[in-house]
């Protein structure tokens, strides 16, 4: 894959974020795990989570602020109401999905926690639930004589 | 401005035609006009924004909806028939290969001889071995992964990459068509494989993403022009995009000088004079340009004495059929962006008359859709039951129609947000179409029985005009068709068309794989003018 090559032009006059939001932003990835029981150990995707991170901010200057916002929400709900029930509201709250969202609680749910899940699943929560390839994990070339990325037909015969 | 061969629109048509009149003469002077403007491809922060918002960056490159009574739009339709144009094509540098699906089946020998074989339409002046070897180039050049060995038509050369094996999603519906005495096989597809492709393509990665393709591994035409102008390899070759052509300078009956266009950028109409012109513009532009190119010679439009130009519109209209299933044990869900099994056991002589199908099992047969529910909220017991329980099941197909007078394209007096002039579509489907629907219902209603599944009411039925065709149709004879069989327009020396408003008739599969051979069969034709 090529480089980042898309920006907005007011992203690159931009100071990147605090080392302190992005680690809260990696929190919230690891608690995604722990919510959905999908993925034990998601250390190996530290890296990606924050290139996604700026990958966004690139596309869209506002995502710095609801990611600042974000960890604003996140440490009420913790504060309020302990650290398990805390994300259980956020990743559960009805209300929180109201389009457009006009809160910050929804501005959160929508435009990180559920961008997060999404990349989540692509990066492997996926197969918790069964399968070997999901789309928008990269589940590699398909090579004859090699295993397929996904499951075919004739291995699940095969037994 | 002055070149040997211009070329109207740079999507696959345009492109394959291109690289061919190129590797026979790297030197060639070819222009490209394009009327849209340039996508970013194989972008990291495009492709992710993709995957969570399923936003792509060409959306606005699309034509917008009808109007509505209450709301704002573009085009007319004023058939019985909607055909909606929003969302068939895209209008930018490649044009509409950006999102494709990528099935490229061949049509078959029979296809060719529809008038003789059914009494409708008319034949194809060209036959399936006139353009077999072209299939075959045609499957080298786009990168097709597909079965050699499959019987469904004759073939001399084997396909570039070999087929995708079936998915576990394609058991249930295999095996029910094993049950029925139904053959079936793999989607030829253009996604790239280990093999013989070039440095610049990476095989496909099974990421699901095909709309935006973070690798390039489906052949795009915005990828391919862009790897042959970074190539520095041909200097006389470019393309101009902003460019909607206006019309086609007309110096006598018999010849053309050249095109008109409206640089968008700048407001200015320029002239570009050539010794050749193909109009390569999709098959709806095609013919609009046609018929606005008006001289004292050509009245009606250029290559429009007969009235044939724009009529004769057909599309496939694209069936979903839905079933339920009560549990789901094997937890099949989409694991792939792209079908791997599909049966031409209905396309074929016997079925030509009422109108041949083709049946595909989509890759999202049963459609799973983990992430929505994990946004609303759902937990991990009810994702768990969500996965394993009932679900759907889809079965999708597409079925010949045959080309009407009546049914036309005409340019509409205003224009749409991109710059073109806006579309009248007049559109009504045959009366008998829905009994043949019915038909086609029948036989899927038995596949689904094997398959335990329980038919869920009609299907659901698009006639987008995602594969728009035979507006400019080729034709032994002036009196039914606008083009000779080397795609010449009939009484002009030095005009082309090359698109799918070529095809004399269209069969039951996606046309892109045919247009290509047709492409590169025209380029052979004109190196060797
Ligand atoms: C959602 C979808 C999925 C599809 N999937 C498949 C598939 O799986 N298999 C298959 O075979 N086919 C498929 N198709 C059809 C396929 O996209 C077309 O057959 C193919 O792209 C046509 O290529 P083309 O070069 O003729 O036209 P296009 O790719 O549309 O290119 C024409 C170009 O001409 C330009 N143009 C038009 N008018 C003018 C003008 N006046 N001046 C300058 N430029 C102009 C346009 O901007 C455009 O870029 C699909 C179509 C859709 C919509
Ligand atoms: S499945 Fe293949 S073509 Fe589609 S996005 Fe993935 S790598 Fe690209």
């Amino acid at each position: 894959m090529q480089p980042t090559k898309s920006q907005h032009p007011l992203s690159a006059t931009l100071a990147p974020l605090d080392d302190a939001i992005r680690d809260a932003m990696w929190e919230l990835f690891v608690q995604i795990g722990k919510f959905w029981k999908n993925i034990d150990d998601p250390s190996e995707h530290k890296p990606r989570v924050y290139s996604f991170m700026e990958n966004r901010i690139a596309l869209d200057p506002m995502y710095r602020d609801y990611y600042i916002t974000a960890n604003n929400v996140i440490k009420q709900l913790v504060d309020q109401y302990g650290e398990v029930e805390g994300y259980h509201h956020l990743f559960t709250d009805p209300d929180a999905m109201k389009s457009p969202p006009a809160t910050p609680l929804a501005l959160t749910r929508q435009k990180v926690s559920n961008e997060f899940v999404s990349l989540q699943l692509a990066v492997g929560g996926f197969k918790a639930f069964g399968a070997k390839n999901y789309c928008g994990f990269i589940g590699g070339a398909y090579v004859p004589s090699a295993p397929v990325p996904y499951r075919t037909m004739e291995n699940h015969d095969a037994g | 401005m002055q070149v040997d061969t211009l070329i109207i629109g740079s999507g696959i048509a345009a492109t394959a035609l291109a690289q061919r009149l190129l590797d026979k003469n790297r030197n060639a002077s070819i222009l490209l006009l394009e009327a849209g403007s340039h996508v970013m491809t194989r972008d990291s922060a495009l492709w992710e924004n993709y995957l969570v918002t399923g936003n792509l960056p060409y959306d606005q490159f699309k034509d917008l909806n009808y109007p509505q009574k209450d709301k704002p739009g573009e085009n007319a339709n004023i058939g019985g028939t909607e055909v909606p144009l929003a969302g068939s094509r895209v209008i930018t540098v490649g044009g509409s290969t950006i999102h494709w699906g990528g099935w490229s089946f061949r049509l078959k020998p029979e296809d060719f001889k529809l008038r003789t074989n059914t009494g409708f339409g008319i034949d194809w002046p060209i036959s399936y071995s006139d353009l077999e070897s072209y299939y075959g180039e045609a499957e080298h050049y786009i990168g097709i992964s597909g079965d050699s060995d499959d019987p469904s038509v004759p073939r001399s050369r084997k396909y570039p990459f070999s087929p995708f094996p079936f998915s576990l999603q394609d058991q249930p519906v295999a095996r029910a068509l094993e049950a029925l005495n139904i053959p079936y096989g793999n989607v030829p597809i253009a996604r790239y494989g280990v093999g013989e492709n070039n440095q610049n393509q990476v095989p496909c990665q099974t990421t699901g993403t095909c709309k935006y393709c973070p690798f390039g591994s489906r052949f795009n035409a915005t990828d391919r022009l862009s790897d042959m102008i970074s190539s520095n390899e041909y200097q006389n070759f470019n393309i101009i995009s902003g460019a909607v052509v206006e019309e086609i300078v007309i110096t006598s009956k018999s010849q053309i000088g050249g095109v008109i266009y409206l640089d968008k950028a700048s407001g200015k109409l320029i002239q570009v004079d050539a010794q050749r012109v193909v109009i390569a513009a999709g098959s709806i532009e095609s013919a609009k340009l046609l018929l606005r190119s008006t001289s004292p010679d050509w009245k009606k439009g250029l290559g429009n004495d007969s009235d044939i130009v724009g009529r004769n519109l057909v599309t496939h209209p694209y069936f979903i059929f839905t079933g339920t299933i009560k549990e789901n044990p094997l937890q099949l869900q989409p694991e792939m962006n792209f079908p791997t099994l599909c049966t031409r056991h209905f396309d074929s002589s016997a079925e030509q008359g009422a109108g041949k199908f083709i049946l595909v099992n989509p890759a999202d047969t049963v459609p799973v859709k983990l992430a929505s529910q994990m946004h609303s909220g759902m937990m991990r017991d009810g994702l768990n039951s969500y996965v394993s329980g009932p679900n759907q099941v889809q079965l999708h197909g597409m079925i010949e129609v045959f080309g009407e007078l009546h049914n036309r394209v005409t340019n509409f007096p205003s224009r749409n947000h991109l710059g073109m002039f806006e579309t009248s579509v007049d559109f009504t489907k045959d009366s008998n179409f829905d009994i043949r629907m019915g038909q086609i219902q029948e036989h899927v209603d038995k596949i689904f029985q094997n398959m335990g599944a329980q038919i869920v009411g009609k299907p659901s039925i698009s006639w987008r005009a995602d594969h728009a065709a035979s507006v400019c149709r080729m034709s032994n004879d002036p009196a039914s068709g606008v083009l000779d069989k080397n795609l010449q327009v009939f009484g002009l020396d030095n005009l082309f068309v090359c698109s799918n408003a070529a095809f004399s008739s269209i069969g039951a599969v996606n046309p892109t794989l045919t247009l290509t051979a047709l492409a590169i069969r025209l380029g052979d034709y004109l190196a060797n003018e």
